[in-house]
C-alpha cells in the first residue's frame, strides 16, 4: 500500500536525501508561497465579507486554497530523493549466523537453527545472490568464516555478537561490504552491544539487518533477575540476600526460594509469586559464618511445566573477612547502658569492644585493652591512636571533655578514616552536652539545638520507621512484619533524648514514643568516607532486664548495630571489581583505592594485583593510577578459565609496603546462554536502528534484499527518485479541492 | 477468757523480745554513744529521677511463723540512715548519678526488682526466701542483676544464709574471692582489706561477732566469670556507713566500707 501511494519503499525515504532539482533558489519558492497565501487571503476575505459568512468559514476556505497553491508551487521546484544504492554484484553481504547453544532451543517444535536455515532457503538467499555476493560467518564464543551455512553445531555456551560484528568491521576493511545480515535470537552473553561496536560499524557505515528467532516471551517461566548480597562481611554476621525475580504464568502460586552455601541450605522461604512480568523482591537472611569466601547460590524451585529451567538460579560470592574490628566506647559516667552493652557483645567473637569508663572525675576504668599502655593517657589524642579503631561510641560525655584536637580527630576519624561513630543519648550528650558548639555539630546526623533539656528519664516505647523495617541490622525477627511488631512490644526504654531534627540526607530508622510524643530515636548518615549515628537513649538495658532470660533482643540489637558501625570501615587499601561473578565475561576490571598510613590520599604509590586462578594459575597485574581520581588505581585481568579466583592487591610506595587487600571473584561459562533464552528482540532492534539497518521477522523478509540495496557502505551510486509524480500528491490536491467544493456546496456558495 | 490470756502472754513475750533485741544492739547499755534513727528526714531531691538507685532487698525472716513480713524485719536493719549516708559518699566521690534516697524492693512485687540491677541485702543470715522469691532472685541475677550481702556473722547465720542461697543457685558454689578479683580494683585497690565491725562491737576491742572471727570475701560467679553475688560475711559494712558521721566510729573502718560499697557498685555497672 505504501509503495502504491509513494512509489518507493519506506527505506528510500528514510535513507534518501531531499533535493530540489529545478535549481531555482528556495527563497523565491518561499516568497511565492507567502505571496500566494496573502493574495488568497485577500480574495477569500472579500468574498466572505460580501456573502456575510462567519470568519471561521473564510479561514477554512483560505487554508484549503493556500494548501493547494503551496503543493503546486513545491512540485514546480521538482523535489526528488537522492539515495545511495549498492551497485549490483559489486558488493558483498556478510551473513552472520548465531551458532551458540541457545539456537538449538526448540520453540513450538521448531529448532531456531533450522528456522534460520529455512529462512535463507525460502528465497531470501537466492534474492540476495541476485544482487550481491554473500559471505557466511558463524558467531558463538568467537567469529569464524564458513563456506556453507549447513551443519552448524550450536553447541557453544556463549554468544559474543558484539565481538563478532566488531571483528567483521575490522577484518573486511578492504572489502566492499554493503551490509550485514545477522540471524540470531539476540541472546548475547557478553553484556550486550556496546558503544564501541556500534561506533565501529557506523564508521564504516555498515547497516546491520537482523532477523530474530525464538519466542519473544515465555508463557510459563520463573526467572531470577538478580541476587544482591554484600560483597564483604564480617564473620558470623547476619546478612540478607535480596533476590529479585520475575515470573509469567504462575501468578499467585507458591514457590520455594532457597539460598545455599555450596551444598548446604542456609536460608529458605515460601513465597507467593507476584503478577505476570512484575519484578518481585524477596529477602533471605543468613549468617555469613567464619572467615573465607562463601559461594552462595540462590534458587527458586522448578515449577511445573516451566519453559526454561536454566534461569532459576544465580550464584554470588561473599568475602567473609577475618578482621576483628576494634570499637572504642567512652562512657562519661557509670551507666547501666554501659554494663549491658558490654555484656551484649561479650560473646561476639568478631568485634572487640575497648571501653573507657569515667568512674570519678579523674579516674578512668579501662576494659578490653590489649595491654596496660593502651589508652593509658586517656582518650586518643593522636591520629595513630585514634585511627587504630574502626568504630567509636560516645556515651554520656559532654563536648568540653574533648580537647579541640580530639574533636577534630573524631571528625577526621569519620571523614578521612572512614570509621563509624555512634552517639548515645544521655544527660551529657547532644544538646545537653553542648555538642552544637563543637566539631560534632558537623558530623552529627541531626541538628542539635542549644536547649539543654532534651534528655528525660521518662519511659518510651520504640517503633521502627519504614526505613527501619527494611533495615536488616534491625531485624530481631526474620519476617519484616513480625519484626516490626516485636519492636513495638519491647520493654520501655529507661530514658529518652530528643536529638533534634534529622539533617537532609540522614535516615531515621526508629522513633521513640514517650509521654511528650514521638521523637527520632535512631538516626544515621554517611559523612565523608564513614558514617555517624545517634541513638537517643541510654536505656535499652531494660530490654535485657525486663524480658525472659532466653530472650536475645538486647544482645542481637547491639551486636548488629556495632557490626553496622564497623562493617564499612575501610583499610588503607580497598580493592574491588565490578561484580563478584563474571558469567561468560573474561575481562575482569580491577580497582584499588589506596591511602597512606594517616589515611591521606596517596596518588604516587604502586599497586600490583596478584591473581591466583583455577588449577594454581597465577598472574600479576600492575594497576595504573587513575588520572581523574587521585589515589585510585585500576587495571584489567583476562580470566579465561572458569572457576574461582583470588586477587591480592599490594600497595607500596618507595619500597615501603602500605597495605594489602584481597578480593575474590568467580568466572562461569555457559550460564548466561541458558539464562535468557527468549528472543532478545530489543537488542536486535536497537542494533539495527543504531547502524541504519532494520529488524525483520522471518515471514517479512521478502523485501530485505532490496532494503539492503540502499546503503552508503560498499560500492554504490546515487539514484534520483522523482517525487512529483507520486499518486499520494495528486490524491492530496484532489482531496483539498474536493473538500473545498463540498464545503461551498454545503454553505450554498456554489 | 482463754483468748484474753493468749493476748496478754503474747504481749509480754513481744515486750521481752523487744528489750532483748534492743540490748543486743546496745541501745540501752550505759555509755553507748550510738542511737538508731527511725525518722530520717526526707531530702529535698528525693523525688529526682536518677541513673542509679540504692535498692535494699526486703525478705521474710527466718523462722517467722507465718513467713509474713514482720513489722520491722531484719531486712531493714540500719535502714534508712546507712543507705542515705552511703549515697552521699558515692555522690561526692564518683560521677554516678545516684538518688538521695534508697528504694526498698519487694521480690514479690512483679518485675519491680528488674529496674534496679544493683541490690543490697542486710542480715541475710536471717532470711528465709519463699519459692517465688528464690525464682525471681535467680532470674534477676542471671539477667545481669547484682546482689551485695552484708552483716551476717558466724557459722549459724552462714548456714541460714546458705539455706536460701542454695535454693537460688543449687549448682553454683560460693567461693572465696582472690585478691586479684576486679571487684577489689575497679576503682579503689582494696588489697589490704580487714574486718569491719558493727557498732555492737563498741568500743571495738573485738571486731567479730559470734564465731565469725575472720572476715570472708566471697561470691558467686556466672558462666562468664562475672560476679553476681558479692558475699561480705563476718563484717558489718552498713554499720560503718551508718555511723561514719560519728566521732566514736573509727574512720579506718568507715573509709574501707565506703570504698567497698563504691567498688561493688562500679563493678556491677561495668561487668
Amino acid at each position: 500500500m505504501f509503495e502504491l501511494l509513494f512509489h518507493h519503499p519506506l527505506s528510500v525515504y528514510r535513507k534518501g536525501e531531499l533535493v530540489w532539482q529545478s535549481g531555482w533558489p528556495l527563497w523565491i519558492l518561499a516568497a511565492l508561497i507567502f505571496a500566494g497565501c496573502v493574495v488568497t487571503a485577500l480574495f477569500v476575505w472579500r468574498k466572505t465579507h460580501e456573502a456575510g459568512w462567519p470568519t471561521l468559514r473564510g479561514a477554512t476556505l483560505w487554508l484549503l486554497q493556500s494548501s493547494v497553491l503551496t503543493a503546486l508551487l513545491l512540485l514546480l521546484w521538482q523535489p526528488v530523493l537522492s539515495v545511495a544504492t549498492l551497485k549490483p554484484q559489486q558488493n558483498v553481504v556478510a551473513i552472520l549466523l548465531d551458532d551458540s547453544k541457545s539456537m538449538a532451543i526448540s520453540d513450538d517444535g521448531s529448532v531456531r537453527r533450522d528456522l534460520a536455515q529455512k529462512a535463507l532457503e525460502s528465497g531470501l538467499l537466492d534474492n540476495l545472490k541476485k544482487r550481491f555476493q554473500v559471505r557466511f560467518y558463524k558467531v558463538s564464543d568467537h567469529l569464524e568464516r564458513i563456506e556453507d551455512y549447513h551443519g552448524l553445531k550450536t553447541e557453544k555456551a556463549a554468544s559474543r555478537i558484539a565481538d563478532g560484528l566488531k571483528q567483521i568491521a575490522a577484518e573486511t576493511g578492504s572489502l566492499p561490504i554493503g551490509g550485514v545480515l545477522l540471524l540470531s535470537d539476540g541472546a548475547d552473553t557478553s553484556g550486550g552491544i556496546d558503544r564501541e561496536t556500534v561506533n565501529a560499524l557506523k564508521s564504516r557505515q555498515l547497516p546491520v539487518h537482523t532477523i530474530g528467532f525464538g519466542r519473544e516471551r515465555y508463557d510459563r517461566d520463573v526467572a531470577l533477575v538478580d541476587v544482591q548480597v554484600p560483597v564483604r562481611a564480617l564473620a558470623d554476621s547476619r546478612l540478607g540476600a535480596q533476590v529479585i525475580l520475575k515470573q509469567r504464568g504462575y501468578a499467585g502460586q507458591k514457590a520455594t526460594l532457597q539460598l545455599k552455601d555450596a551444598d548446604k541450605v542456609i536460608g529458605s522461604k515460601q513465597i507467593t509469586l507476584a503478577a505476570d512480568g512484575a519484578a518481585q523482591t524477596e529477602t533471605l537472611l543468613f549468617n555469613s559464618g567464619p572467615a573465607g569466601v562463601r559461594t552462595l547460590s540462590a534458587a527458586v524451585a522448578n515449577m511445573q511445566n516451566e519453559d526454561n529451567f536454566g534461569n532459576n538460579a544465580l550464584t554470588r560470592l561473599v568475602q567473609v573477612e577475618a578482621r576483628k574490628p576494634r570499637i572504642l566506647y567512652i562512657e562519661g559516667e557509670p551507666r547501666w547502658e554501659f554494663k549491658f552493652i558490654r555484656r551484649a557483645v561479650e560473646d561476639e567473637k568478631t568485634i572487640q569492644l575497648v571501653t573507657m569508663l569515667r568512674t570519678t572525675q579523674n579516674k578512668i576504668y579501662r576494659q578490653g585493652v590489649k595491654d596496660a599502655k593502651e589508652l593509658e593517657q586517656g582518650f586518643p589524642a593522636t591520629t595513630e591512636e585514634m585511627f587504630a579503631y574502626e568504630g567509636v561510641i560516645i556515651g554520656a560525655v559532654e563536648a568540653s571533655y574533648f580537647t579541640p584536637t580530639q574533636q577534630a580527630l573524631l571528625k577526621a576519624f569519620v571523614d578521612r578514616r572512614g570509621g563509624g561513630l555512634l552517639f548515645l543519648g544521655s544527660r551529657a550528650s547532644l544538646a545537653d552536652g553542648g555538642y552544637s558548639a563543637s566539631e560534632f555539630n558537623d558530623i552529627l546526623p541531626v541538628s542539635v539545638g542549644d536547649r539543654r533539656t532534651t534528655f528525660l528519664r521518662e519511659k518510651a516505647t520504640v517503633e521502627l520507621t519504614a526505613a527501619g523495617r527494611d533495615n536488616l541490622y534491625l531485624r530481631l525477627e526474620e519476617d519484616a512484619a513480625r519484626n516490626a511488631e516485636r519492636w513495638k512490644k519491647l520493654p520501655e526504654l529507661a530514658d529518652v533524648q530528643n536529638p533534634g531534627p534529622p539533617k537532609p540526607g540522614a535516615v531515621v530508622f526508629a522513633d521513640a514514643i514517650s509521654g511528650r510524643g514521638r521523637t527520632p530515636l535512631l538516626i544515621t548518615q554517611n559523612y565523608g568516607r564513614g558514617r555517624t549515628a545517634v541513638l537517643g537513649t541510654g536505656g535499652t538495658w531494660r530490654w535485657q532486664m525486663l524480658q525472659p532470660i532466653e530472650d536475645k533482643s538486647h544482645e542481637m540489637f547491639w551486636q548488629q548495630i556495632l557490626r553496622w558501625l564497623v562493617s564499612g570501615t575501610p583499610g588503607t587499601v580497598v580493592a574491588s571489581s565490578t561484580q563478584s561473578v563474571f558469567t561468560d565475561e573474561t575481562r575482569v576490571p580491577l580497582r584499588a583505592e589506596v591511602r597512606g598510613k594517616q589515611f591521606e590520599v596517596l596518588p604516587d604509590g604502586q599497586v600490583e594485583a596478584r591473581v591466583t586462578g583455577p588449577a594454581g594459575s597465577a598472574a600479576t597485574v600492575l594497576l595504573q593510577p587513575d588520572p581523574v581520581q587521585p589515589g585510585v588505581y585500576s587495571g584489567e585481568y583476562a580470566a579465561e578459565q572458569p572457576g574461582s579466583y583470588l586477587v591480592e592487591f599490594i600497595a607500596s610506595r618507595a619500597l615501603e609496603q602500605l597495605g594489602t587487600d584481597t578480593i575474590a571473584f568467580r568466572r562461569e561459562d555457559g550460564l548466561a546462554e541458558s539464562y535468557h533464552t527468549e528472543q532478545n528482540r530489543e537488542l536486535l532492534e536497537r542494533l539495527s536502528a543504531e547502524t541504519g539497518g532494520k529488524y525483520w521477522k522471518i515471514e517479512e523478509t521478502k523485501t530485505l534484499p532490496e532494503e539492503i540495496t540502499f546503503s552508503e557502505a560498499g560500492i554504490n551510486t546515487r539514484e534520483i527518485r522523482d517525487l512529483w509524480n507520486l499518486p499520494a500528491v495528486f490524491l492530496l490536491i484532489a482531496a483539498l479541492r474536493g473538500g473545498e467544493w463540498l464545503l461551498r456546496r454545503k454553505w450554498g456558495a456554489v | 477468757m482463754h483468748k484474753r490470756r493468749i493476748w496478754i502472754t503474747g504481749l509480754l513475750l513481744a515486750t521481752l523480745l523487744g528489750v532483748a533485741y534492743a540490748q543486743r544492739r546496745g541501745g540501752f547499755r550505759g555509755g553507748f554513744p550510738f542511737v538508731e534513727y527511725e525518722d530520717q528526714p526526707t531530702p529535698a531531691d528525693a523525688g529526682d529521677k536518677t541513673e542509679f538507685v540504692f535498692a535494699r532487698m526486703m525478705y521474710p525472716n527466718w523462722r517467722s511463723n507465718d513467713r509474713m513480713w514482720s513489722m520491722r524485719g531484719a531486712w531493714s536493719i540500719d535502714y534508712p540512715k546507712a543507705d542515705r549516708q552511703f549515697v552521699q559518699g558515692v555522690r561526692r566521690l564518683t560521677r554516678l548519678n545516684i538518688r538521695s534516697v534508697e528504694q526498698a524492693v519487694n521480690l514479690d512485687n512483679g518485675d519491680e526488682v528488674m529496674n534496679y540491677p544493683w541490690m543490697y541485702v542486710v542480715e541475710p543470715g536471717h532470711w528465709d526466701l519463699t519459692d517465688s522469691q528464690v525464682k525471681k532472685l535467680r532470674e534477676y541475677l542471671l539477667k545481669g542483676g547484682f546482689l551485695m550481702t552484708d552483716d551476717f556473722h558466724g557459722s549459724f547465720e552462714w548456714d541460714v544464709f546458705m539455706q536460701s542461697m542454695q535454693r537460688v543457685f543449687p549448682d553454683r558454689p560460693v567461693v572465696d574471692l582472690p585478691k586479684t578479683e576486679p571487684l577489689f580494683h575497679v576503682l579503689y585497690d582494696l588489697d589490704d582489706k580487714f574486718q569491719i565491725p558493727g557498732i555492737v562491737n563498741y568500743p571495738f576491742e573485738q571486731t567479730y561477732e559470734y564465731d565469725g572471727v575472720n572476715a570472708n570475701w566471697r561470691g558467686i560467679y556466672d558462666d562468664h566469670g562475672r560476679l553476681m553475688v558479692a558475699v561480705c560475711h563476718n563484717m558489718d559494712i552498713a554499720d560503718a556507713w551508718e555511723w561514719a558521721d560519728s566521732p566514736h566510729y573509727p574512720e579506718r573502718y568507715a573509709s574501707l566500707a565506703y570504698r567497698i560499697g563504691i567498688n561493688y557498685i562500679m563493678y556491677a555497672m561495668s561487668h
